[in-house]
């Protein structure tokens, strides 16, 4: 009996697993940081500046960390990894907040962050264990000519306010107004994400991960995928393939 | 009782003794403890001045407070959640956290006791009570006041024993701005 | 106090007096006297200037400078990633643990009927009342939208927005909210009396002031019997609510997902911490009344050094106790960040901090409170108190900047450079000494009536040849 509801209970959260899921090849990732610039561009990203940036302070919603092995001479560069918002489906940055600014959708199954509800305490960053939030420090002054474009579906944000990776939401539902004005479901490949369009490797798969068909489905069933940080149960939706 | 008149004295003993002593007098003659009233620098206790009980609402309001907290706790803890237009998850959390709604309910509750006990003793003293009243600044030096209500026929009587108990002083006590 | 009598013991017995205070009594008018000159003396020159001046950094470090933070934003701090929360929350848990010492003078003592608390627990209580301002202005700044900060309340409101119960800032801010209200109304309950007190003493604006803060009390048996039964119920109740208060602190980080957080001993290792600075801070707070007031020499004596000075020691033996806990469950776990960061404790750039968080809060207490010569010395003991009111700031900010150094990407590691939280940080604490000051001047911090009370409770009594103290219960 007891058993029987515990085998339940993980099912529950297999299902609540995701809907919107991507693949990161870390192969075949070339570290050029497109996907950088493009994230910025999409999501009218604060630019933040050398200073800021230099002491932890840049906004970026996806990065490229670097890593390598050995002293130096003797170094060796180990694959790239870009990290982003793993949009968890047990997250913990959710709870902690006090106000609500960080929820669940029940739609997407996607991690939202509501700007303006956000007060600033910053817990959810210091609750996030891939560190893949950032926070509005300042008030960034847009350098010429990037004050020129930004992104209309897209919010800016303002000071003392947090944000994330948002796997491109406004993307997810100008698709999905689109195929429902024809009167279809949204196709496999419609769209994508700003980084995985981005990527010239196309090291980054986007799609749908409870469409069993989609090419992220197809990708995530490779045996050497890994989830980061699997063990602390958060049920991440982004899923890596290294030294495949 | 329907005395047309009454008059209050008040009388000053150095020490808790006499006072003791002059209250039990006072009995035997015939005053009854609601005319008296005792007025001290430091708590002193019914029992050390031979006097009924005191009445206290305090512990009930506190009482009737915590429940209102404990109210006002479940309010939030329980019925928030659903004033949402829409459900909002967090994480896997369930809607409404067990462990969590208790900590909100015993906050609340001891808020809620807490000041109901502060709000209890201006109910109960009559606080804030700016009004004259009937006071020998002496009682903050430690002296023990006692505080007798009588027609003007016990007048004299009253006044001998207090004065033969060791009262300090005895005077009609007048209301005056503290 | 020594009549004739010429036995053996005469000379024990005037050394007992001397020692106490509650063997010692005074007539209630010439104490009422010594704390009405000890407040109205006029202030020396000194006075002004330190008050000048703490106005100064009051104005310009606190107020000024918010202002620049709040017009700036957070990025004045040095919080960044992956160090988002810095001093002011490192000021916000260290404000919090002063204010458990109020607390626990005036409330656990009293309980327990530990006499000495008597000339003190009001000394102790604004402690906890000044503290938490303190503790809520640090919480304050380090908001990145402070001007938001009442969404944070439950009020009914348009936007149908209520604060997330799942979170333990919303406990937090409970529990704060409910400890600050009810430590305020604890000062003021058995505050009462005494500006009666003054209130029949005194002439002009005090007259008004004292007047109106007496609210008409004048003693009568009615009076007295609510007020002491409101004053039982507030030992009694604020004792769990004072230990909900740092258990909910420390839920902030023992409820996150970070190595070295997730300990479930946080709650009473935080509560002892408070209770370890709080001492300490209250026993220099004691010693500076001592040393600047009229008269407090009387009230304020040796023994009562002697006996926070004891309640240190254990305080410091149970903080070292907690401390090692957790350290050791850390260590044996295992865990390659936890290990890590262990390490980083103690061998990165700021290990210096770790080991003088050792020696502050154990080694030099351990050191000299053992000695009842020493403990009953007030400069000494005060010296301790802040010499480990230093040992848990460190603590602190080992826990929250350093702490978060390390997480499980290694990729955003760094080390923690703080801003402008140094000098808003000094603004709070210039703040907590000018209230203090200030109310040193206002109202009476000797509870008169207390002391008078166990006074008549204490008396020396002769078991054969020997004189010993004996404590009756009044109540």
């Amino acid at each position: 009996m007891a058993i029987e509801l515990k085998i339940s209970e993980v099912k529950m959260s297999a299902e609540q697993s995701g809907k919107w899921g991507m693949v990161i090849d870390q192969d075949i990732c070339t570290g050029c940081q497109a996907c950088v610039a493009a994230c910025a561009m999409e999501n009218n990203i604060s630019f933040v500046g050398e200073v800021d940036s230099g002491y932890g302070r840049s906004m970026h919603w996806i990065r490229i960390e670097r890593f390598w092995e050995g002293e130096y001479p003797e170094v060796k560069m180990t694959a790239n990894q870009p990290m982003l918002c793993q949009q968890c489906g047990h997250a913990t940055c959710e709870p902690v907040c006090p106000a609500f600014a960080t929820v669940h959708s029940q739609a997407e199954q996607l991690n939202l962050q509501v700007y303006n509800r956000c007060v600033g305490t910053r817990y959810c960053a210091n609750n996030c264990p891939y560190q893949v939030r950032a926070f509005n420090w300042r008030d960034y002054k847009r350098p010429e000519p990037l004050s020129n474009q930004l992104n209309p579906d897209v919010t800016v944000r303002r000071v003392g306010v947090m944000e994330k990776c948002t796997f491109c939401i406004q993307r997810i539902h100008k698709a999905q107004d689109v195929a429902k004005s024809e009167g279809r479901e949204v196709v496999d490949g419609e769209f994508t994400t700003a980084c995985a369009q981005a990527c010239p490797a196309n090291a980054i798969t986007f799609g749908r991960v409870d469409d069993p068909e989609s090419l992220v489905s197809q990708l995530m069933k490779q045996s050497h995928g890994v989830k980061h940080l699997e063990e602390l149960g958060t049920l991440p939706n982004v899923t890596y393939f290294k030294g495949g | 009782m329907t005395e047309p008149k009454a008059v209050d004295l008040l009388a000053v003993f150095p020490d808790l003794e006499p006072a003791a002593n002059a209250i039990e007098h006072l009995r035997s003659i015939g005053v009854h403890d609601e005319c008296m009233n005792v007025i001290s620098g430091i708590p002193v206790t019914e029992a050390m001045l031979g006097r009924p009980h005191q009445w206290t609402n305090v512990p009930r309001i506190a009482m009737g407070g915590a429940m209102l907290g404990f109210g006002a706790g479940f309010f939030l803890a329980y019925i928030t959640p659903y004033v949402y237009p829409y459900p909002i998850q967090v994480s896997t959390q369930s809607f409404i956290p067990g462990p969590p709604t208790v900590v909100v309910l015993f906050e609340l509750t001891m808020l809620g006791m807490l000041l109901s006990t502060f709000l209890g003793v201006f109910l109960d003293s009559f606080f804030p009570n700016y009004r004259p009243m009937k006071y020998v600044p002496e009682v903050s030096d430690g002296k023990i006041a006692i505080l007798v209500e009588c027609s003007h026929i016990e007048e004299q009587k009253v006044t001998d024993v207090l004065k033969k108990m060791g009262a300090e002083s005895v005077k009609p006590a007048e209301a005056q701005h503290l | 106090m020594s009549d004739n009598k010429h036995h053996a013991g005469h000379s024990h017995e005037e050394h007992l007096r001397e020692k106490h205070l509650m063997l010692d009594p005074l007539p209630r008018g010439q104490m009422n006297d010594m704390v009405m000159e000890s407040m109205l003396e006029k202030p020396t020159w000194k006075f002004w200037v330190v008050v000048g001046f703490l106005s100064f950094i009051v104005v310009y470090f606190l107020f000024f400078k918010w202002g620049v933070l709040i017009a700036k934003g957070q990025g004045e701090a040095g919080v960044m990633r992956p160090d988002y929360w810095g001093i002011f929350l490192v000021n916000t848990v260290f404000w919090i643990g002063i204010s458990h010492a109020g607390t626990f003078i005036s409330a656990i003592l009293r309980v327990f009927r530990a006499e000495f608390r008597r000339p003190f627990t009001r000394a102790a209580e604004l402690m906890t009342t000044f503290g938490l301002v303190q503790a809520g202005f640090s919480i304050f700044m380090h908001m990145g939208r402070v001007w938001l900060a009442y969404w944070l309340m439950p009020y009914p409101n348009q936007r149908m927005l209520w604060p997330n119960l799942h979170s333990p800032l919303t406990w937090d801010l409970l529990a704060i909210t409910t400890y600050l209200l009810s430590s305020t109304m604890y000062l003021f309950l058995p505050l009462i009396p005494d500006v009666a007190m003054a209130r029949d003493r005194s002439t002009g604006w005090r007259k008004t002031f004292y007047k109106t803060l007496a609210l008409g009390f004048r003693g009568t048996e009615g009076e007295w019997t609510h007020l002491r039964n409101a004053m039982n119920i507030f030992a009694f109740a604020i004792i769990p609510v004072m230990f909900s208060v740092h258990t909910i602190v420390s839920w902030d980080f023992a409820a996150a997902t970070r190595p070295g957080w997730s300990s479930t001993i946080f709650g009473p290792y935080f509560i002892v911490g408070a209770l370890h600075s709080g001492m300490g801070a209250a026993v220099a707070v004691l010693a500076v009344i001592r040393g600047t007031m009229k008269h407090m020499k009387y009230f304020i004596r040796g023994e009562h050094f002697d006996a926070i000075g004891k309640l240190m020691l254990i305080i410091s033996m149970a903080w070292a106790y907690f401390f090692f806990n957790d350290y050791m469950v850390q260590w044996y776990g295992g865990d390659k960040w936890t290990q890590q960061l262990l390490h980083f404790h103690e061998a990165g750039p700021m290990g210096w901090m770790w080991f003088a968080m050792l020696v502050c809060n154990i080694v030099i207490p351990w050191a000299i409170l053992w000695n009842p010569k020493w403990r009953a010395t007030p400069w000494l003991v005060a010296t301790v108190g802040i010499i480990i009111n230093f040992g848990m700031w460190f603590e602190r900010y080992i826990i929250i900047p350093i702490s978060v150094t390390i997480n499980r990407m290694p990729f955003t590691w760094r080390l923690y450079k703080p801003g402008i939280e140094v000098p808003m940080g000094i603004g709070t604490l210039a703040l907590f000494i000018l209230l203090y000051m200030i109310a040193s001047k206002l109202i009476p911090l000797i509870p008169v009536w207390e002391v008078q009370e166990g006074q008549m409770a204490h008396e020396l009594k002769k078991f054969g040849r020997e004189t010993v103290v004996s404590v009756s219960e009044l109540e």
